[in-house]
């Protein structure tokens, strides 16, 4: 392997400069006083750096991209992942048109969560034609493996979505969408005997895992369906207005492991759209305000069970039922592009209230960011 | 750890590997930039550039003067955007004619209350690959 990278570097000096179309450069510095999301708070703050590549070639464009996150507090959390790929599209008229793409992705994390480290392969194909002039008609597939350091979390995904949509000329947009997933979690028969020994019991927080997983008990598989609406009112040039909800079904299994959580920034396994059902609803309202600046400002409310969890007191003993959330959500955000840069600033803040009390929180997040472009190729 | 750095290594030889020049048919031309105002009456990809993916072109009757253009947004943001007879479009870019018909190179569109940037001023394209996997790369840290 060491001689592999030494000749791959050799390579890279000697060859010719790097000829994307384009290369950006982005840094984010974030903020949060509830990194863990939970009932007991860790302020921190976090930087993130992202570069993205990109080529065409004829009608197939190449593309990778790496993101490095660094917690200030929790060092140990720090991870990098990358991404390499490229896509096709095929027009099969003037308004109908297929998209695949295949995209390789790798997680490397610091000691404490390297468990979490991962490759992936994801395929996606995808189909949108005009049915008339002011409808259109989508539809999608996404097979994902995804293959963890620790195998409890290795699965296969399949997900189908299919999306219709209208225009009238009161400049409103009405779309419904349906989505169907089916994941299956390829060694959860072996989930006995990888259990990880947790020092706090159930309540860990940071460094602990607290995914202790279950025997499966309706096998590995988790299936889920949803059911998606959007209407959306242009007012004037400069304000949109949209109001969007959301009913997702477990039409059958539920989540292998005793917890599930969310983590600010950093990806948790445990947690994912399969992984919950019940309705979202939410508002956003979208300003373009003096100097071009885009304003965008939106509430969200969501009801979530989790299937297979048990809700559990401060002291791990469950309380007998399953886990329920309430979350409100409100966010505004500014963004304003430059010819050759653009400049980021968002806040969010969130309100957790849950039958377990562990997941009883609040939290505030601050992120300004600078995204920074390069163009390279020809002038077309 | 060596896997990881073997995986970034080799993405950054495929593009140092992938290098080649285009000649493309028109080039953007700062001299005839232009804004115009309109609506959407027509969208439709097309193959503009020899050796290159499909352009979106939005066909837009100007509100002033009620002549018609073919707007080139990118190649495959046909993906991305989803534009509808009707819907308003302000454009800023270079204009250009063939075969009779008015064409405009779009540097930036404002749709629906945002602005888009397509080009840089001089107009070197600003878009990024055929289009669905920029939806992955959110711009800033969104919750």
């Amino acid at each position: 392997m060491r001689r592999a990278i030494v000749f791959i570097l050799v390579l890279i000096a000697v060859s010719s400069p790097l000829a994307a179309n384009m290369f950006s450069l982005s840094f984010f510095q974030n903020k949060t006083d509830n990194i863990f999301q939970n009932r007991y708070p860790e302020k921190d703050q976090l930087s993130s750096v992202n570069f993205y590549l990109d080529k065409d070639f004829s009608k197939v464009s190449v593309f990778t991209g790496g993101d490095y996150v660094y917690p200030y507090q929790n060092p140990n959390i720090s991870y990098y992942t990358h991404d390499l790929g490229l896509d096709y599209l095929y027009p099969a008229s003037q308004q109908t048109a297929w998209y695949f793409s295949l995209i390789g992705q790798g997680s490397l994390y610091r000691p404490d969560y390297e468990d979490f480290n991962y490759l992936s392969l994801n395929f996606l194909g995808a189909f949108k034609t005009y049915l008339s002039p002011t409808s259109i008609f989508k539809s999608s597939y996404i097979l994902e493996y995804k293959h963890y350091r620790y195998s409890l979390f290795d699965f296969i995904s399949h997900s189908l979505e299919a999306s219709f949509d209208t225009y009238f000329q009161t400049k409103t947009t009405v779309r419904a969408e349906l989505n169907w997933g089916y994941k299956y979690y390829l060694h959860s028969e072996s989930s006995e005997e990888a259990l990880i020994e947790d020092s706090q019991g159930h309540r860990g927080g940071m460094g602990d895992f607290i995914f202790i997983p279950r025997s499966a008990d309706g096998g590995g598989a988790i299936q889920v369906c949803a059911l998606k609406g959007l209407v959306a009112q242009g007012i004037g040039g400069r304000v949109g207005l949209n109001v969007s909800g959301m009913k997702q079904w477990t039409l059958s299994g539920d989540n292998p492991f005793s917890s599930v959580e969310e983590f600010y920034m950093v990806e948790n396994p445990s947690y994912d759209r399969f992984s919950w059902h019940g309705y979202q609803i939410g508002s956003e309202l979208t300003i373009l305000i003096p100097w071009n600046i885009e304003f965008k400002m939106g509430y969200t409310k969501a009801e979530k069970e989790f299937p297979g969890i048990d809700s559990m007191d401060l002291e791990g003993n469950p309380l007998g039922v399953t886990r329920q959330d309430s979350r409100e959500q409100f966010e505004a955000r500014l963004e304003k592009n430059f010819p050759k840069f653009s400049l980021f600033f968002s806040y969010l803040f969130i309100d957790n209230r849950s039958n377990d009390p562990f997941f009883d929180w609040q939290g505030n997040f601050l992120a300004v960011g600078l995204e920074w472009n390069m163009f390279f190729g020809g002038k077309k | 750890m060596r896997q990881g750095l073997f995986i970034i290594l080799t993405s950054l030889l495929v593009f140092q590997g992938l290098a080649f020049s285009q000649k493309p048919d028109h080039f953007y031309n700062v001299d005839t930039e232009k804004k115009i105002r309109g609506t959407i009456q027509k969208v439709v990809m097309e193959s503009r550039y020899k050796d290159s993916s499909p352009f979106l072109i939005v066909v837009m009757e100007e509100k002033k003067t009620k002549e018609m253009y073919n707007v080139e947004i990118s190649p495959a943001r046909f993906f991305t955007y989803d534009f509808h007879r009707g819907e308003d479009l302000e454009v800023t870019g270079s204009l250009y004619s063939k075969n009779g018909e008015k064409n405009i190179i779009a540097r930036q569109i404002r749709f629906r209350g945002e602005i888009i940037m397509l080009r840089d001023k001089k107009g070197f394209p600003a878009w990024r690959g055929s289009g669905m996997q920029q939806k992955k790369k959110k711009k800033g840290k969104r919750y």
